[in-house]
């Protein structure tokens, strides 16, 4: 590709400040994290720019305190069981997408999508009016099964995504070779699936764990996950411990985003 | 049924039972495998919503926590466009999420076309820094915000060493910390669809644009522009939906007193606990939501109908 030799002044502005500008939003993009990181180790106990000192105190801190660290498990479960509801239910919804043979496969994507379509509080909000109706109150539980409900869009899409780029013939070649539409779903489809299934759950996992629109109406006051604890001691501690916490959290998004990059390569991301 | 399973048999040697029935079910032709997902969609979500419909359009009579009577009413819907505090906060949310929107679209376009010039390691590098907030928690990403442009953050600091101010600036708990605080978070969301369709660009178009001998700018106003309406139009519905409805960034970046809807919506439902005024206000969110993306969504479709009209 050769753009014109001489350039007119106007255009290598215009260009100049397009570049300009995205360099702006990916400095806006990743300062605030290393910001936070930096702030972390300040040995002093108020937070102020820039850091002084160097120490691990406030991580250590961070596992010394009960509250936290409940609230980390919390999330931890409510984010594994998100993410295998969404495995188990996505997977074959998917599958019946892409695959299936009567009419309304439309309508059933479209279905998938519709609560995810919804603003997460108004979804929130409908879980706990419905569930005190028939006396299910907020709790771990009603949380996780909520958020599944409101992401499983997400692991049908990638899931289904793949599935339509596969190639139909692999499963007819399978089938005449002998095998049962199970033992080719099996050991053909599968295996093929396995690294958009891997990105989906994921992308699912962080959902469960960080999710706080569809959380803050239906957790369970005495399990309270790590962002719902997270805002209150925002609000109310001014020491770096607060940093620490988010450094534990940065971590965590650092494991996911190699997960992502190995299961389908961060181009897949946009499918 | 008794036709299938004989041609199941034949063509597998020794079927069991149970992969005959795992066969039948899990091949995807039939609805069967979506079943539970049809069922947990619909008990968890959609039921609810019918239940939130109704429970803003009705008086209910409670003793003893079971209802007694119900009765159809308009009253609460009434009542909350009657009242003022109703229209200053929804037009609150409605501006703070348009503006986040627009200038989401201004600071996340150019990151786009740089995607779209960019070399391979560009290429990664923008979707690096593009996916890791997305994985980050939002609080996080807000608190940050907070160190940032707080009483001795970075911007105070530096603007004190430079001699430009005595005393730090407020600037946390401000209309503007709530908006640079909305437009980061929500930059990712409008970046992605727009990489999206960048990587799917057909670049003879640009070259064909330079061999005519238009300049850079034009091309990107002639050629790359027009072609991303619809990833623009995906990128602006998904960052108004998300900035219109959020609580997070309000609640830490605008102090304790800064309503927006979600805040509102918040305080009914969990303090007063008001719940017909609460699926009220729950509904009139989700109802203008969808006037917006409908708007949107009709922009969209008109702007690529046009683009492609005029190439014909």
């Amino acid at each position: 590709m050769k753009p014109p030799r001489n350039p007119a002044l106007t255009d290598r502005l215009g260009i100049g400040a397009m570049l300009a500008l995205a360099v702006l939003s990916l400095v806006i993009l990743v300062a605030p994290s290393i910001i936070v990181l930096m702030i972390s180790f300040d040995t002093r106990a108020f937070v102020s720019f820039p850091p002084q000192g160097f120490t691990f105190d406030w991580y250590r801190q961070v596992f010394a305190q009960d509250v936290l660290v409940e609230a980390m498990m919390n999330s931890l479960q409510v984010g594994m069981a998100v993410t295998i509801l969404c495995v188990l239910l996505g997977v074959p919804t998917a599958l019946v997408c892409v695959r299936g043979r009567f009419p309304g496969t439309t309508a059933l994507s479209v279905y998938v999508l519709v609560p995810h379509m919804v603003p997460g509080i108004v979804l929130g909000v409908a879980v706990l009016f419905a569930g005190a109706l028939v006396g299910i109150g907020p709790s771990m539980g009603l949380q996780a099964i909520s958020i599944t409900v409101f992401v499983l869009a997400v692991m049908v899409r990638t899931v289904q995504s793949r599935l339509q780029r596969l190639d139909a013939s692999l499963d007819e070649a399978a089938a005449n070779l002998g095998a049962t539409p199970f033992q080719a779903l099996r050991t053909i489809t599968f295996p093929l699936l396995m690294p958009a299934i891997m990105a989906g759950a994921v992308f699912t996992f962080i959902e469960g764990f960080d999710n706080i629109s569809v959380a803050i109406f239906t957790h369970g006051f005495r399990d309270r996950p790590l962002p719902i604890e997270l805002l209150a001691m925002v609000q109310s501690v001014n020491t770096p411990l607060v940093a620490a916490v988010s450094g534990v959290q940065i971590l965590l998004a650092i494991l996911a985003l190699v997960a992502v990059s190995f299961s389908i390569g961060l181009d897949g991301v946009n499918d | 049924m008794t036709a299938s399973c004989t041609r199941l048999a034949a063509r597998s040697p020794t079927p069991g039972l149970l992969e005959a029935v795992a066969d039948k079910l899990l091949s995807g032709r039939g609805i069967w495998p979506a079943v539970p997902a049809i069922i947990a969609l619909t008990v968890v979500a959609v039921i609810p919503f019918i239940i939130l419909l109704s429970l803003g359009f009705s008086q209910i009579e409670m003793e003893r926590g079971t209802i007694v009577s119900q009765s159809f009413t308009l009253d609460y819907l009434i009542n909350a466009l009657s009242d003022p505090l109703y229209w200053t906060t929804f037009q609150r949310s409605m501006t703070l999420a348009l503006t986040t929107t627009v200038l989401c679209l201004v600071l996340g376009y150019p990151v786009a076309y740089l995607y779209l010039i960019g070399g391979r390691w560009t290429r990664r590098a923008i979707l690096i820094l593009t996916i890791a907030p997305l994985l980050t928690s939002g609080i996080v990403r807000t608190y940050a915000w907070l160190v940032i442009l707080g009483g001795r953050g970075v911007v105070n600091t530096a603007l004190m060493q430079m001699g430009l101010i005595d005393r730090p600036l407020r600037i946390v708990n401000t209309h503007v910390a709530v908006l640079i605080g909305m437009v980061q978070i929500h930059l990712p969301v409008m970046i992605l669809p727009l990489i999206a369709l960048m990587a799917r660009q057909d670049r003879r178009l640009e070259e064909a644009s330079y061999n005519l001998g238009a300049s850079r700018l034009g091309t990107l106003w002639h050629v790359i522009l027009p072609m991303s309406a619809p990833a623009i139009g995906t990128g602006t519905a998904l960052v108004f939906t998300l900035s219109y409805t959020t609580f997070v960034v309000p609640q830490l970046l605008g102090g304790g007193n800064y309503l927006n809807a979600a805040t509102m919506i918040y305080e009914q439902v969990v303090y007063s606990l008001e719940w017909s005024k609460g699926s009220v206000s729950a509904l009139i969110l989700m109802a203008s939501c969808l006037v917006v993306l409908t708007l949107i969504a009709m922009a969209t479709s008109r702007i690529t109908r046009w683009t492609k009209g005029r190439d014909a």
